[in-house]
């Protein structure tokens, strides 16, 4: 919010500090200076007001009060005596003007005056050099004092032409359906039923606390004004600007709650300024609509509190001095005892219990006072977070492995549903109520489109990409609504990666400590169908890896192949184990042997290994598969493995005799299908 | 017996004087086969010495097994001497200026690092690590923390709302404190690391997601401090940093603590000199702050008369960005690769 520094020096008779230090003293003691900016020959000072501290601080004599507590300076509240025009026995307010409020929740406090004979005109110098420092619009001597007023005191005012308000009578209401209103910037508005307007007997003359019609505006004829004060609801005039899309210097201030005691003195204050500048005459007593007079509350302040709270000996003494200097009393009686009973203006809201009070404690006494202690406390070592443990060491086995960490946006847009999901899938995508775009609009419900993304974006610049992603995905579920979940997914890209890609993934397994693996068929859209696999483990699927299919690279103009696996961290972390179990290392020689096997195209090198693996029971400790060959020489619809088969035994060496025995039980096992032939 | 020793010595003789002449590794190769192969000299000596009566074969077997061993030893010394000289020969002219082989090591993304380096450092203050849901209730993200409906103050974070059942995505991981509260017994000291969202237009400063560190200790009455917070937050930043960083306190609002404030740091780009990154000011904001409010130990069924508290966040992307110098969070998130794999 952006306050005069002419005015505040105004409330203070000593010179303030200068605008650069007076803008360092407030950053660190109440509110932080965004900037101080030179404009004419006052200065600009844009101030982050606390939205605790709206109520107090959305005005330049609220300002003013802080700055007094900071540096000790007196200042005085520019109050003018009232001249009301009591000589005439005519010029009772309430006979110019009666209020109605029919909502009184939404409205609690309705304050009006009435002055007569204004003469509308320009303001004086001063008034209009504030007005503009703080970014205000000139209008007109009556409409600039009520602006004036509401910077000074942060009460918002509003003037009516009374000749204009139909029937002398002001209703508070909510707005009737089809209600319309035209405001004083000429913008029409359709009015909901939960809207409070204020209106005469016929029709809307204001938004409440937030903008004024065209209605009853004050002109250059304008002779009789009324003057309104009031105290609304902030949740009301909240909802309000949030469904009018109307923020206004009014509005700012009333959803940010005021002192509902302010209004009063905001209107003697106004009248007065008015009758100064534009002439005229105030009629005679205020009329009041308060529902229920708010009077100074009382917090009880332990003293020991303070110390124990900050960590720093402040003596009662300067407690008390600081809390007098924020204007906040201390009962008399009280001040021998531990615990103080202070004593609230209303116009601070934002303090109700004793940590309040110490925070302002605190503040004034100054934060750079509390030298750093460490605290003392019971040694109890942090507990471990197994999750944690999981992910990090996922990530170090993928960077070893040559991969580079990427973090991508958590949100994708329709386009990337559409490729990637079945229509199964689709409606299990969670939407967002308020995307920032139409890129934005669902929860990733994979990590692969962003991937993909990234590589298309690097592909140019970089011939091989293997990054990964950890992080969470989400889906629709029926119980909680939301299912999220962390994925764990890498794409490499280059020619027949599928097997350097399995590779990998049982390279990662391994260093989990999981061993029992295994690889089906499967078949997701996003993939060949003929190049993806489901990973299992013990049984359970846990994930899929596969090569991306030639449709979705082209539509994403990515020129490489990929091959990607996306595991579903959750299950994979539940087989994780750090168990490491040492295999003793044969103290005899091994002696390695190699077979090529020609089988049918159809067979798997899985069915292959598995008979190997049976015949030669025990002593066959590995089996290498290191070529496959299908092609010329060959007969058509065969193919060709050959296989290192590496032989041991834990308590002997093994003679070439007994290896002979072993590998031909092998090769006879291999041979019992017609079909297969070992090539010798 | 005579003539076998003659034959033994004159056989070492002129084998010793092969050895030392063999110029290359086929030569001594040669030279092994002729003197100690299957048919070698000396292997059908020692073969013939079984025709000697037993006292005779003792003796001069034991000299001619000795030689045996002088000769291997010898063969093997030279074959040393020749490998060594034949590696000579290659490595002169060696440019030791041809650029090494690039190994492919991986990179992990910097926000992992930091928040590596963070973990690490407050677990050794005693900081369990936790982690909770990005999608939240209100209740958690807002109410518990002492942020009522239809209050400006919500307006502080601008928050992602689902189409499903009133969820949101959390706009800091400040629910996590709840959560953790709600399940656990104080005395207790967490860190809660996690992404988080705002709905606001990014910039170079600004992401729709980015990543958060709360930390929270409650302990006893008295126990825990304003200036107990100073001396764990100087720590940190100490350690973080790894060199000494003044920071300051400033006043602020959240409505989940009470008092609260705004942890600046000296600008560790200028050292508090002033700088663009700082704005001129030599501090930059780095950490929101307080005190527990009393509610907020309410909402999860602590009274606040026997137990207090300090918390705070801490924008991790901001951290990053200050340490490794970064001009722009969006890198973080763009995936490009020129940026991910200089860490």
């Amino acid at each position: 919010m952006i306050f005069s520094y002419n005015w505040l020096q105004s409330y203070f008779k000593k010179k303030l500090p200068k605008p650069e230090k007076l803008a360092e003293i407030l950053t660190m003691r109440s509110f932080e200076i965004e900037e101080v900016k030179k404009t004419g020959k006052d200065w600009r000072l844009d101030i982050d007001i606390l939205p605790n501290r709206a109520p107090d601080c959305f005005s330049h004599i609220g300002i003013a009060r802080e700055i007094s507590a900071i540096t000790g300076l007196n200042y005085q509240d520019s109050s003018l005596i009232l001249g009301e025009n009591i000589s005439r026995p005519n010029g009772k307010t309430k006979d110019f003007v009666s209020i109605e409020i029919k909502d009184k929740i939404a409205c609690s406090r309705y304050t009006a005056r009435v002055i007569t004979d204004v003469k509308v005109g320009e303001s004086p110098k001063y008034i209009k050099e504030r007005l503009k420092v703080c970014g205000l619009q000139l209008i007109n001597n009556v409409v600039d004092a009520a602006n004036y007023v509401m910077l000074e005191t942060g009460q918002p005012m509003h003037a009516f032409d009374l000749d204009k308000i139909s029937g002398k009578k002001i209703i508070v209401r909510k707005a009737k359906k089809g209600e319309k209103i035209i405001t004083l910037d000429n913008n029409k508005y359709d009015l909901a039923q939960d809207i409070l307007i204020i209106a005469d007997e016929k029709s809307p003359l204001a938004i409440a606390g937030i903008k004024g019609g065209k209605n009853a505006e004050i002109d250059n004829k304008t002779k009789t004004i009324v003057l309104e004060a009031a105290n609304f609801e902030a949740k009301t005039i909240r909802k309000a600007r949030q469904k009018l899309k109307l923020q206004t210097d009014a509005s700012l201030r009333f959803e940010h709650c005021l002192d509902i005691n302010l209004t009063e003195q905001a209107i003697n204050r106004a009248a007065c300024l008015i009758q100064e500048i534009a002439g005229g005459k105030i009629t005679q007593g205020l009329v009041d609509f308060y529902v229920k007079k708010v009077l100074p509350k009382t917090i009880k302040l332990d003293v020991a509190y303070v110390e124990q709270l900050l960590g720093v000996k402040i003596s009662k003494k300067e407690v008390i001095k600081i809390l007098k200097s924020l204007g906040l009393n201390p009962a008399k009686s009280g001040i021998k005892l531990k615990i103080l009973n202070i004593e609230i203006p209303t116009f601070r809201l934002d303090l109700s219990i004793q940590e309040d009070l110490i925070e302002e404690i605190g503040r004034i006494y100054g934060y750079e006072r509390i030298k750093p202690v460490f605290p003392l406390a019971v040694l109890i070592p942090p507990k471990r977070n197994i999750d944690c443990f999981w992910q990090k060491k996922v990530k170090n086995i993928l960077k070893e492995t040559g991969f580079t960490e990427v973090y991508n946006y958590s949100f994708v847009n329709e386009k990337d549903i559409s490729v990637y999901q079945s229509n199964k899938h689709k409606t299990a995508v969670i939407e967002l109520e308020n995307p920032l775009s139409a890129e934005q609009r669902y929860l990733r419900p994979c990590l692969i489109s962003n991937l993909l993304k990234n590589i298309q974006k690097n592909q140019k610049l970089f011939n091989e990409i293997k990054i990964f992603e950890l992080g969470k995905v989400f889906r629709s579920g029926i119980k909680t609504g939301v299912e999220e979940k962390r994925m764990l997914t890498g794409i490499l890209t280059g020619d027949d990666m599928f097997y350097q890609t399995k590779g990998i993934i049982d390279s990662l397994l391994n260093k989990l400590g999981i061993s029992n693996v295994l690889y089906n068929n499967c078949k997701e859209l996003i993939h060949c169908s003929q190049k993806c696999a489901e990973i299992k483990i013990n049984g359970k699927g846990i994930g899929i890896l596969g090569e991306i299919s030639a449709e979705i690279l082209a539509q994403l103009d990515i020129e490489k192949k990929v091959c990607v696996f996306a595991i579903d961290f959750e299950k994979l972390q539940k087989h994780c184990s750090e168990e490491i179990m040492y295999q003793p290392i044969s103290l005899y020689p091994s002696a390695v042997r190699d077979l090529a096997v020609l089988v049918p195209r159809e067979i798997k090198v899985v069915d292959v290994l598995n008979k190997i693996n049976i015949a030669g029971k025990k002593l066959v400790r590995d089996v290498a598969l290191f070529d496959i060959y299908e092609g010329e020489e060959i007969q058509e619809g065969k193919k060709n493995f050959a296989f290192h088969i590496i032989y041991q035994a834990e308590n002997r060496t093994l003679t070439s005799k007994e290896i002979d025995i072993i590998q031909d039980k092998i090769i006879k096992t291999l041979e019992k299908d017609p079909e297969w032939e070992v090539r010798k | 017996m005579i003539k076998i020793h003659m034959e033994l010595k004159k056989l070492e003789i002129t084998a010793r004087k092969d050895i030392k002449s063999a110029k290359n590794l086929k030569d001594l190769d040669d030279i092994f086969k002729k003197y100690l192969g299957k048919k070698g000299e000396l292997t059908l000596i020692l073969r013939s010495l079984k025709n000697l009566p037993i006292k005779e074969r003792k003796t001069q077997g034991k000299i001619a097994n000795q030689i045996k061993k002088d000769l291997e030893l010898i063969i093997q010394e030279q074959k040393h001497k020749l490998q060594a000289s034949s590696f000579k020969i290659q490595d002169t002219g060696f440019d030791i200026t041809v650029p090494g082989k690039k190994q492919d090591l991986g990179h992990l993304h910097p926000l992992t690092l930091v928040r590596r380096k963070v973990e690490e450092i407050f677990q050794s203050m005693g900081f369990s690590v936790v982690e909770g849901p990005e999608v939240e209730s209100e209740w958690y993200n807002f109410d518990a923390l002492n942020i009522p409906k239809e209050h400006p103050a919500r307006d502080l974070w601008d928050t992602f709302y689902l189409k499903q059942k009133k969820l949101l995505l959390r706009t800091h991981t400040s629910p996590v404190q709840i959560r953790y509260m709600e399940k656990n017994q104080p005395p207790l000291r967490i860190i809660v690391p996690g992404r988080v969202f705002r709905h606001e237009a990014t910039d170079a400063g600004h992401e729709v997601n980015f990543y958060h560190i709360e930390g929270l200790m409650i302990d006893k009455k008295g126990k825990v401090s304003v200036a107990n917070f100073k001396a764990i937050i100087g720590e940190f930043f100490k350690r973080f940093f790894e060199k000494e960083i003044k920071i300051r306190l400033r006043p602020s609002y959240f409505p989940f603590t009470e008092p609260s404030f705004e942890i600046d740091i000296n600008c560790v780009n200028c050292l508090g000199k002033g700088c663009s990154v700082c704005a001129q000011t030599g501090w930059v904001e780095t950490l929101g702050a307080g005190m527990v409010h009393p509610n907020v130990l309410k909402a999860v069924g602590l009274n606040p008369k026997f137990w207090q508290g300090f918390a705070f966040g801490v924008g991790m992307d901001r951290l990053a960005i200050m340490k490794y110098k970064i001009q722009d969070i969006r890198l973080f998130y763009g995936g490009d690769l020129r940026f991910l794999q200089q860490f």
